[in-house]
């Protein structure tokens, strides 16, 4: 399947055959940096303040020390790569934007491939681009897959064997009682759920669930999961 | 074993054959532990042809009094010498006594039952559901294609209130986590009952 690129995104990307390729490396790190953490846009401004040869060093001082070197310093360091921030800018997010839709889809090496190509970008750029989405791709799709629609997720599990020996309405007791700490994560939340049972409903629930497990071993299951790939 | 005043009036009239005869007495007795077992509560109970000669209010009185003295005597599980004590102090007779002792004694077991329900606790699980289901996209991502398990335990509270659930999603991994604690809790149980 290939990736359609609006002409909007092609003129933004347009401005990275203009550089070298090792620039074009940096900039898909610091692209695949703000897909982790987002967007800084004082990285913008170093970048496009830097002279090509210098620049390789300057970016990583800058990906590094940017809370502690101001902005001025860094330009002090460098002579000027002639582009303004914006353009840089664009530069990175468009490359964000190659990198993600292409991992959201799952496109294979050759359609990512043909789909750059009509970019008409030179061999040695095209390759870089295809490193850098295998190499990300895995990552980038944990990342989306946290902004999926989801549920309170399982997390853990303690329990506790009681026995309870008195209560208010009747002294001399032997109960024994189940207590459990389910632990579920809802969104990044941490939500602590107590619980008891008693050993027949317990035996009973473990009954319940290990059918549940051996649901998906049946040929039913193993044919749909086999099929849809 | 302390019995209120209130209590020890209302037994008195029970022991006094004037207000109560033998037969009056057993039937009183009986509709006691009835009214104590019964699931639904019954507003006719005291409705009874050997009570009906009997001033109306000291057949409320004695019968507020019984059940009283018969959840006591559970609840402290009192043995049978010391109930003939106790009901010897309110002066009954040993045949008297001796007919509320059969009864307790067939009744003891499932008032014990009804007893050691009430009481506060954790919401208790009553029963787990599961749900299997195949992700195969989402809008943020395609190509999701993993199986994934949706739990609901259902827990009640204190037997009235109304029955919660409690919802969840996991993974094949993290369901086979939950089934293997669950299962150590299990193994526990067995070697604490082997003690």
């Amino acid at each position: 399947m290939l990736l359609v690129l609006s002409d909007e995104h092609k003129e933004h990307l347009g401005f990275l055959p203009e550089v070298d390729s090792a620039v074009v490396g940096e900039f898909g790190r610091i692209a695949v940096e703000f897909l982790r953490k987002g967007s800084n846009p004082k990285i913008y401004e170093g970048a496009a303040s830097k002279s090509s040869s210098a620049s390789l060093i300057c970016i990583k001082l800058f990906m590094y020390h940017i809370i502690f070197m101001p902005v001025q310093t860094c330009l002090a360091l460098t002579g000027k790569l002639n582009v303004t921030a914006e353009i840089v800018q664009h530069g990175v997010e468009g490359l964000m934007y190659l990198l993600s839709e292409s991992s959201k889809l799952m496109i294979s090496e050759v359609d990512f491939q043909d789909s750059v190509l009509v970019l008409g970008f030179s061999e040695e750029l095209n390759k870089l681009l295809l490193q850098l989405y295998l190499e990300n791709r895995k990552e980038i799709r944990l990342i989306l897959s946290e902004l999926a629609p989801s549920m309170p997720h399982y997390h853990n599990l303690e329990w506790r064997l009681d026995a309870q020996l008195a209560s208010r309405a009747l002294r001399q007791q032997v109960k024994p009682v189940l207590n459990l700490k389910l632990q579920l994560d809802d969104n990044g939340t941490r939500r602590t759920h107590l619980l008891q049972t008693d050993p027949a409903t317990l035996l009973h629930l473990i009954q319940e669930l290990e059918r549940a497990l051996a649901e998906v071993k049946t040929n039913h299951c193993r044919r749909i999961l086999r099929n849809i790939k | 074993m302390e019995l209120s005043e209130f209590v020890q009036e209302g037994l008195q009239y029970l022991a006094d054959s004037g207000y109560f005869n033998d037969k009056a007495f057993a039937v009183m007795i009986e509709v006691a532990f009835r009214s104590l077992l019964l699931s639904s509560s019954d507003d006719t109970v005291l409705d009874n042809n050997e009570l009906k000669h009997i001033e109306q209010t000291v057949v409320k009185h004695c019968h507020s009094a019984v059940t009283t003295c018969i959840l006591e005597c559970v609840k402290q599980n009192a043995d049978r010498s010391t109930i003939c004590t106790c009901l010897e102090d309110i002066r009954f007779d040993p045949e008297r006594i001796d007919t509320f002792c059969s009864l307790y004694q067939k009744h003891k077991k499932d008032l014990e039952n009804v007893l050691s329900s009430i009481g506060r606790g954790l919401p208790h699980i009553n029963d787990a559901s599961w749900r299997l289901e195949y992700q195969i996209k989402n809008s943020h991502l395609h190509k999701v294609n993993q199986p994934s398990y949706l739990i609901t335990l259902s827990t009640e509270n204190s037997g009235s209130r109304s029955a919660e659930e409690v919802n969840f999603s996991c993974n094949m991994e993290q369901l086979q986590d939950l089934v293997g604690k669950m299962k150590d809790a299990a193994k526990s149980l067995e070697k604490a009952t082997q003690l």
